[in-house]
């Protein structure tokens, strides 16, 4: 059977007509889908069934056994942090806010260490963003700022800019000018009309220098800003103005290098400064395929985005100390939950250091570096595959994601579900 | 009135204690108060060992004195209106947030937010002050207003961010991008810096070492002498309305 206009859950683009076919409840063949999304699909060797660390091995429990314990570490712990959400869908991140409200732990998403600085930058100067559609059909000039969508965001560049025909523009290859800056000559910058070489670090500089010289002060700007010649930044915001209109896409590039989400926001007031001269929007390359829906959930339930403590029974967030990095480094959390992430693959040293020493309960489909750190790991369905829900793609659009095979595993948002109802329980005792 | 809170050995003392309740005027009405530690409620004296030495009628004459392992303890001074707190050792983040008055002395080093959004007042931190000291809160466009931060070791990243008003003196370096978004106050770097006074649109800022990586967005406009040396003068940011100063004793672009 061939399943027709499923939604991918890899990447924040969400591409919605992929064709997937299914034989004996089996994924068989992915037509349409990039090779980072075939691979999910095609997916193999998941976890049969819960397993608890047992010595130096590992033993089979049950689900009923698996949840107990995650529910009594979760209300035994003085300060929990609830982590991951952004690979699962808005239903279950909803019902895990819920929970982090209940137990009154931290709850912070993959955001905090990809695009946290980003709405730090919209929290501070707003957002002029606009849908990838609008940009298709109408954007004439692309900027991929820190970013390498080739390699990150395979099908960017086919459903949305250079090879996407849109409705003011007919042929887009032709039509559309692509500028690519970043410290090295990417996969991306080879098929743009002009690449900006940067050196690492000097992002800041750069965009500083271009509202300048937008703002028409050009007389103080040097021969050179980190690394790139001064024609070349007049050259590149004569593009920007004459350009009818502009999107301007930025990755970690920008977002994880030094000066952070002060990176963000010049470029976004750079952005404010071009729509005095034409349309400009600027978004992120959001890259977890529900990061953005777990940002959304958490800011419509707290009121914050991510890294919530609700220690005190109230939402309380500050990136740098809320954040999960920062809680685990600073040895601060007594317990862990991990949902649908795999942090000892990504965190840095200490951070993992302190995942060994307390308890852990992961609920991931698949073994991974973080199951070598946690006492219990519950295996669920893959959301886009064997589990239906909510996602937002990275321009904030929610799509539903359809369920393509069953496979008997329970879903992120049932096991969530049953273990809220058992917190519920004990604190109503 | 001088209270005395020693803290008290924690079975998970890397777990933060939220003091804001430790704040001179609280203390006018005894030390029946509480503290939380993770997601527990504790009275005071579950965490500190107390001791509470003559009587004052005013907030202005209780001093507090903070001795132990002091460093995880957090907003310590938030509000504080009068009176005194003296730190022997490290304190911990949001020190002083939103203080209006009175005076905080840390004999150690400061985490994160010392000062954040102070009004008025002044703390003297005679160690190191990590991240954002003196600067706001997320999201928000103004930092601190009014009153005195003196930082005698050196300040992380972000020092002084959105700086509206008030002084921040540092006697050591400061990290990166000190004084960025500040539109209003004083700020003295004695040692040196990175990317001083980004996106400043007011203010007056000193740099006396080396700013390194100085941004292309500022002006040049000429030397002046102050205290016996040098500085070079620079308006910006021009990158938005640029009616900022900033005199450096030297400076490095990143060409």
């Amino acid at each position: 059977m061939i399943v027709k206009d499923v939604v991918c859950p890899f990447c924040g683009c969400l591409c919605d007509d992929v064709e997937v076919t299914v034989e004996d409840d089996r994924v068989v063949a992915v037509d349409n889908a990039c090779t980072l999304g075939t691979s999910k699909f095609l997916g193999d060797h998941r976890l049969p069934g819960p397993i608890r660390r047992d010595g130096n091995g590992w033993k089979d429990i049950s689900y009923d056994e698996a949840i107990r314990y995650a529910v009594d570490m979760l209300l035994d712990a003085e300060r929990p942090l609830l982590y991951g959400w952004s690979s699962t869908h808005g239903e279950a991140q909803c019902v895990g806010v819920h929970m982090a409200e209940l137990v009154r732990g931290v709850i912070d998403n993959t955001t905090s260490v990809c695009h946290g600085p980003s709405i730090l930058a919209i929290q501070e100067v707003g957002h002029p963003g606009c849908t990838l559609g609008v940009v298709k059909n109408r954007a004439d000039l692309i900027i991929y700022w820190g970013c390498n969508p080739i390699d990150a965001h395979p099908r960017h560049l086919s459903r949305y800019t250079r090879y996407a025909d849109g409705f003011f523009l007919e042929n887009a290859f032709r039509d559309r000018t692509v500028i690519v800056v970043d410290v090295r000559k990417t996969e991306t910058a080879n098929i743009a009309d002009e690449f900006v070489q940067i050196r690492p670090g000097g992002d800041y500089a750069v965009l500083s220098a271009l509202r300048a010289i937008v703002r028409g002060k050009t007389d103080t700007i040097p021969r050179s800003v980190s690394g790139v010649p001064r024609e070349q930044l007049l050259r590149i915001a004569r593009r920007c103005k004459e350009a009818k209109f502009g999107a301007f896409y930025f990755g970690q590039g920008i977002t994880m290098t030094r000066g952070k989400y002060k990176n963000v926001r010049n470029a976004i007031e750079l952005v404010d400064e071009l729509n005095r001269h034409t349309k400009f929007t600027i978004s992120a390359m959001r890259g977890h395929y529900n990061v953005y829906g777990s940002n959304e959930v958490n800011t419509w339930m707290t009121g914050y985005p991510f890294g919530i403590d609700f220690a005190r029974g109230i939402a309380f967030y500050n990136p740098g100390e809320t954040t999960a990095i920062d809680v685990l480094a600073r040895r601060e959390c007594d317990a862990c939950l991990i949902v649908a992430s795999d942090p000892a693959a990504h965190f840095p040293r200490p951070c993992v250091e302190h995942l060994a020493e307390i308890p852990v309960v992961q609920i991931d489909p698949y073994a991974n570096a973080t199951t070598a750190f946690c006492n219990v790991q519950i295996p669920v369905a893959v959301t886009g595959i064997d589990a239906a829900g909510t996602a937002y793609r990275m321009d904030g659009v929610p799509l539903r994601i359809r369920k393509v095979i069953e496979s008997g595993y329970p879903s992120d948002e049932e096991i969530l579900s049953r273990m809220y109802a058992m917190i519920q329980e004990v604190r109503s005792e | 009135m001088r209270v005395t809170l020693t803290v008290r050995p924690r079975e998970k003392p890397f777990l933060p204690i939220e003091a804001e309740t430790i704040v001179p005027r609280n203390f006018l009405d005894g030390t029946d108060t509480t503290v939380w530690r993770g997601n527990r409620e504790l009275p005071l004296d579950a965490v500190f060992s107390v001791s509470v030495e003559g009587n004052a009628e005013t907030a202005a004459e209780v001093e507090v004195v903070m001795r132990g392992d002091t460093a995880l303890i957090k907003r310590v001074g938030e509000y504080m209106d009068a009176g005194r707190i003296v730190v022997e050792g490290d304190i911990g983040m949001h020190c002083g947030n939103f203080m209006s008055g009175g005076t905080i002395e840390i004999g150690g080093n400061a985490d994160g937010w010392l000062g954040r959004e102070m009004r008025g007042g002044s703390i003297i931190c005679r160690g190191d002050a990590a991240d954002y000291c003196a600067s706001g809160y997320r999201g928000d466009k103004k930092g601190m207003t009014g009153g005195v931060v003196e930082v005698f070791g050196s300040v992380g990243d972000f020092a002084a961010e959105h700086l509206a008003g008030g002084t921040v003196i540092v006697h050591g370096s400061a990290g990166d991008m000190a004084g960025a978004e500040m539109h209003g106050g004083t700020l003295i770097i004695y040692g040196d810096c990175t990317r001083p006074c980004a996106n400043m649109t007011g203010g007056t800022a000193f740099v006396h070492g080396t700013a390194y990586d100085m941004l292309p967005t500022f002006r040049r406009v000429g030397t002046i002498r102050r205290e016996g040396r040098t500085f070079i003068q620079f308006t910006g940011d021009i990158a938005n309305r640029g009616k900022g100063n900033l005199f450096v004793g030297d400076c490095r672009y990143m060409d």
